[in-house]
């Protein structure tokens, strides 16, 4: 079975300290004001003397969801799901820094990196994983909430918690079901976050044409799609949802 | 739109879509083809990997350094580090930018104009170093050596700084510790003769009053304490006027009325003693004064508590029976900071009493003694000075200061009126007192006062703003470091040192060279006549294995008893047992057992003030760090929703605080997380120091707030006793 990689996390040995997100900052040259990762805590209402049930925090980042709208929504193929690890990887070589992933994704887990001017997320760290390191969130957290690896391997220390806890694995659900592959352990705090996928018009056009025009179309508009994508992305919010209607 | 720094390069336009075009004719869909265009496998970084320990706080985590052509691009934690478990937090994380902070000192610096004023001109470091040690010279002439104030941080060169401050002839050496923890240790020495580390990990019921260990970390505590709730079965109770992180993850939360945690711990002890809920073998052989306790306790019942600290008594009655049925391994969590009341060492005896009850001293789940490290010190002999003075400045005016730590306020008073004698220099490391001590304008008085000062730390701290002559010093990971003995309760008892990790920035020296170059020019030379490296050999010569295993793995481990250290030894008070009666304190006079006094009632209209900690902040020496500072980029007001409506004070709105010492401005944060007496606020914000370009006039000083009350058996900082009005400012 080919992998995925994927991370298991348990939400209530989460204590909010941040430590992955800075961790996360540093090992990624990620810039000021922008992140690949969060922690999303649960508003509750103190209630002295009892047991909060919907106190918890939420540890999170890409999701490399099984049904990636960003890949769908990305016009030159930087974006792409992984056959062999199950990752969404973005090629930065490809990247034109469009813009079209980022509404795209219902988790917001993607940016474009103000320095390097493309997409950006979470990628697993796989620079450490070459130097046989954990991602850097996992390698940081006080309470080891974060567990990082391939869930279809039994072995690893993922895959054993994923199978251990099969029946109550949990998922944050967005309106759009993209099948993330970040699991938790039970309740996930803050569940009903995720929005919609909202992808350009003008890729949900092409991807409904036959392969033989997609391909002139491709070809023949290439420029034109690149600058329309860079003007979705540099645009306003609104034209972000002029498009979600299509 | 014509922003430069969204403009695409044309390299990765045709690039893209140049393979793209490929990739479409070819595949089967659109784009599709592209897959096959993966990123070659990533090569793993060429990168040194070095150990360190962290210092972004007192815990002094194990970190490997990721460094790559002499620049440190990552820090991680050392997954052998048994007392961190293995982690490093948002602090550890962003040491980086500590190091590579911008706004650092790079140069000494000599103060052109008035105190204050932030003029400063730049000298060379022999000029330095000869002026330091001349003004030094003359204070001691002037004032006698005990005429100089030495003050330094939690770090492992303050060592040198009481080594200098020794031989040059002054006793008046201050820590931070009296602006944190000394009432607490205090009261635990004073019941059982030594200062104890939870057994959190193995503990089945824990009460926490007085701390937030899952904001504030402790190591191993804060993680104990997860996997003890998470995966032992642990019960977690949090007392707390705030409903923290800690508070939020606990069983049960109670918002205590402040500065009542006595009366409910007294009620405590009422129950399990009226209940006979004690293990009498245990009480009979290993403690003193059962029988007055038990008379004392009689008048504090869960009522009488209920009433005090708004905890219900069958609430307090439930927990005590629970406590004790899980006892042994049951605490009551000694914490850490405890500078909060006038009465703060004998509130925190009365959590050591309880503990007594409970039998947990030196058993699974309970507090445990301190463990053999190893590490010897290093001795010396310092000369005599007929001419000084006979004590230290703080000296008599609490019955029980720790000499070695001394009280900061109360030292800072006795400067201010010159008595008994008059101090006229300082000399200050990597401690910040203007912007940690309580009251600040005080430290201002103070500052004035002193003929010379001379500030040695990496950031020109608010306490560095007022000196005369300021000296940078080497960040943590820059340094030579002697061996640290560190205690982790169960996890651990090991040892640490600092190797330089990259070369040293800027000018910046170590303290111990800065100390052996002042002593040198005052004929003193012979006491720092030794490198670092030999000093850690002489520390370890008793486990002389020690320095190469730390070169190995970062850190020793002496594998040494943890439980039943006390088997066959007596403990080290008047009665040789845990006092729950403390016959010393009678002899001086003081509540042999904590008497309560009800905490003064908040002035209508008016709110108590008071502090806590945050995991991503570390007094005033993280604000100004980029990242950390990302993650609270100001501080605000927590004022409670009802109270905030009653004020006409919406969230997010500038409101003016102010106290009978002072008045600062920041924006309310109106939540239901405060009681509505209560509102806190973080520390570290609105520098003095324009050269801390983040804290610098951002949010609100809250040591220019608190007033400076005292701990009266120890002189620790009261700063749970301040009264704030909170006004809503007019734009």
């Amino acid at each position: 079975m080919a992998q995925q990689l994927a991370m298991v996390i348990d939400a209530a040995k989460c204590i909010d300290c941040k430590g992955c997100v800075v961790a996360c900052k540093v090992a990624n040259e990620v810039p000021e004001g922008q992140w690949r990762n969060w922690i999303k805590p649960t508003s509750d209402t103190p209630v002295p003397g009892k047991k909060s049930d919907t106190a918890r925090f939420q540890p999170g980042a890409c999701m490399h969801c099984d049904n990636p709208t960003c890949v769908e929504a990305c016009p030159t193929g930087a974006t792409y799901k992984d056959k062999e690890t199950g990752e969404v990887v973005i090629n930065e070589g490809l990247c034109i820094g469009c813009g079209n992933c980022i509404p795209a994704c219902p988790y917001d887990a993607r940016f474009r990196n103000e320095v390097k001017r493309k997409a950006d997320k979470c990628n697993y760290c796989p620079e450490r994983r070459a130097a046989g390191i954990p991602p850097a969130c996992v390698d940081t957290c006080p309470t080891k909430a974060r567990v990082f690896g391939d869930i279809n391997d039994p072995e690893s220390e993922a895959g054993r918690l994923f199978r251990k806890n099969k029946a109550r694995l949990t998922r944050v659900a967005a309106k759009t079901d993209t099948k993330p592959n970040m699991y938790y352990l039970g309740n996930p705090g803050p569940g009903e976050w995720g929005r919609e996928a909202i992808i350009p018009a003008s890729m949900v056009v092409m991807k409904q044409s036959a392969p033989l025009v997609k391909g002139i179309v491709a070809l023949s508009g290439l420029g034109v799609l690149a600058m329309l994508g860079r003007q979705l992305f540099v645009g306003s919010d609104s034209d972000h949802k002029e498009d979600s209607d299509a | 739109m014509s922003n430069s720094k969204q403009t695409m390069s044309r390299r990765d336009f045709f690039k893209a879509s140049g393979l793209v075009a490929a990739g479409a004719v070819g595949g089967p869909a659109l784009l599709g083809g592209l897959k096959k265009a993966q990123a070659a496998p990533m090569a793993a970084p060429a990168w040194d990997s070095k150990f360190s320990a962290c210092d972004m706080c007192f815990n002094k985590c194990g970190l490997i350094a990721r460094v790559e052509d002499g620049i440190i691009k990552k820090l991680d934690p050392n997954p052998k580090f048994l007392k961190s478990r293995g982690m490093l937090c948002a602090r550890g994380n962003a040491g980086l930018d500590q190091v590579y902070d911008p706004d650092r000192l790079k140069h000494p610096l000599l103060r052109k104009g008035a105190r204050g004023e932030g003029k400063w001109q730049r000298i060379p470091w022999d000029e330095a170093i000869d002026m330091a040690a001349q003004k030094m010279e003359e204070v001691r002439k002037k004032y006698t050596p005990c005429g100089h104030l030495f003050s330094a941080g939690t770090d492992l060169h303050s060592k040198f700084v009481g080594r200098f401050a020794e031989v040059y002839g002054s006793f008046n050496v201050t820590s931070h510790e009296s602006l944190c923890l000394v009432s607490g240790n205090r009261a635990f020495l004073d019941t059982y003769g030594e200062v104890p580390f939870p057994d959190v990990l193995n503990s089945k019921y824990i009460i926490m009053a007085g701390a937030n260990r899952f904001e504030a970390l402790v190591t191993p505590d804060s993680i104990d304490l997860m996997t003890a709730i998470r995966e032992n079965g642990c019960k977690l109770v949090t007392l707390d006027p705030r409903y923290t992180k800690t508070a939020a993850l606990s069983d049960e939360w109670y918002p205590i009325r402040p500065g009542s945690d006595m009366a409910f711990m007294l009620a405590l002890a009422h129950v399990i003693i009226g209940e006979k809920l004690y293990n009498p073998q245990w009480i009979e052989e290993k403690t003193y004064g059962l029988d007055q306790l038990t008379e004392h306790v009689k008048q504090y019942t869960p009522g009488f508590a209920a009433e005090q600290c708004g905890i219900p008594a069958e609430d307090i009655t439930r927990m005590a029976r629970e406590l004790a049925a899980a006892a042994p391994a049951a605490m009551i969590y000694p914490g850490r900071r405890t500078s909060d009341y006038e009465d703060s060492t004998q509130i925190r005896r009365s959590f050591a009493i309880v503990n007594g009850l409970l039998g947990n001293w030196d058993r699974p789940g309970g507090l445990l003694a301190a463990r053999q490290v190893g590490l010897k010190g290093v001795s010396y002999d310092a000369p005599w000075y007929d001419e000084n003075q006979e004590d230290r400045i703080d000296a008599h005016k609490v019955p029980m200061m720790f000499e070695h730590e001394g009280s900061f306020l109360v030292t800072r008073d006795s400067v201010l009126a010159e008595d008994p004698y008059p101090i006229k220099g300082w000399f200050v490391y990597k401690t910040n007192p203007m912007g940690t001590a309580p009251n600040r304008k005080k430290t201002i008085e103070m500052m004035n006062k002193m003929d010379f000062v001379t500030v040695v730390d990496i950031a020109m701290s608010d306490t560095a703003w007022f000196a005369d002559l300021v000296l940078p010093s080497q960040s943590y990971l820059e340094r030579t470091d002697p061996c640290a003995g560190l205690q982790g309760s169960v996890a651990c008892a090991c040892v640490v040192k600092r190797d330089p990790i990259i070369k040293s920035l800027y000018e910046s020296r170590s303290l111990f060279d800065i100390m052996k170059g002042v002593a040198g020019k005052m004929d003193l030379g012979e006491y720092f006549d030794f490198t670092i490296e030999e000093f850690r050999k002489k520390q370890t010569r008793e486990i002389p294995e020690a320095l190469e295993v730390m070169d190995r793995d970062g850190v020793y481990y002496n594998p040494s008893k943890v439980y039943g250290i006390y088997e066959g030894r007596i403990y080290k008070t008047l009665s040789k047992k845990v006092e729950l009666y403390n016959q010393r304190y009678e002899q001086m006079g003081l509540d042999p057992m904590p008497v309560y006094t009800p905490p003064t009632k908040v002035p209508k209209n008016q709110f108590r003030l008071v502090l806590g900690r945050d995991a991503a902040v570390t007094q005033t020496s993280t604000i100004n760090n980029k990242l950390l500072n990302e993650l609270n980029p100001t501080n605000t007001l927590w004022l409670n929703i009802e109270a905030a409506g009653k004020l006409g004070i919406a969230d997010g709105d500038l409101v003016e605080v102010s106290s009978s010492v002072g008045r600062q401005e920041l924006k309310a944060e109106v939540t239901d997380r405060i009681r509505k007496d209560t509102v806190y606020m973080l520390s570290g914000y609105n520098t003095l120091s324009t050269m801390q370009t983040l804290s610098h006039g951002n949010g609100a000083s809250i040591n220019e707030l608190l007033d400076d009350d005292y701990d009266t058996i120890t002189g620790n900082a009261s700063m749970h006793t301040t009264f704030v009005t909170v006004t809503r400012k007019v734009a």
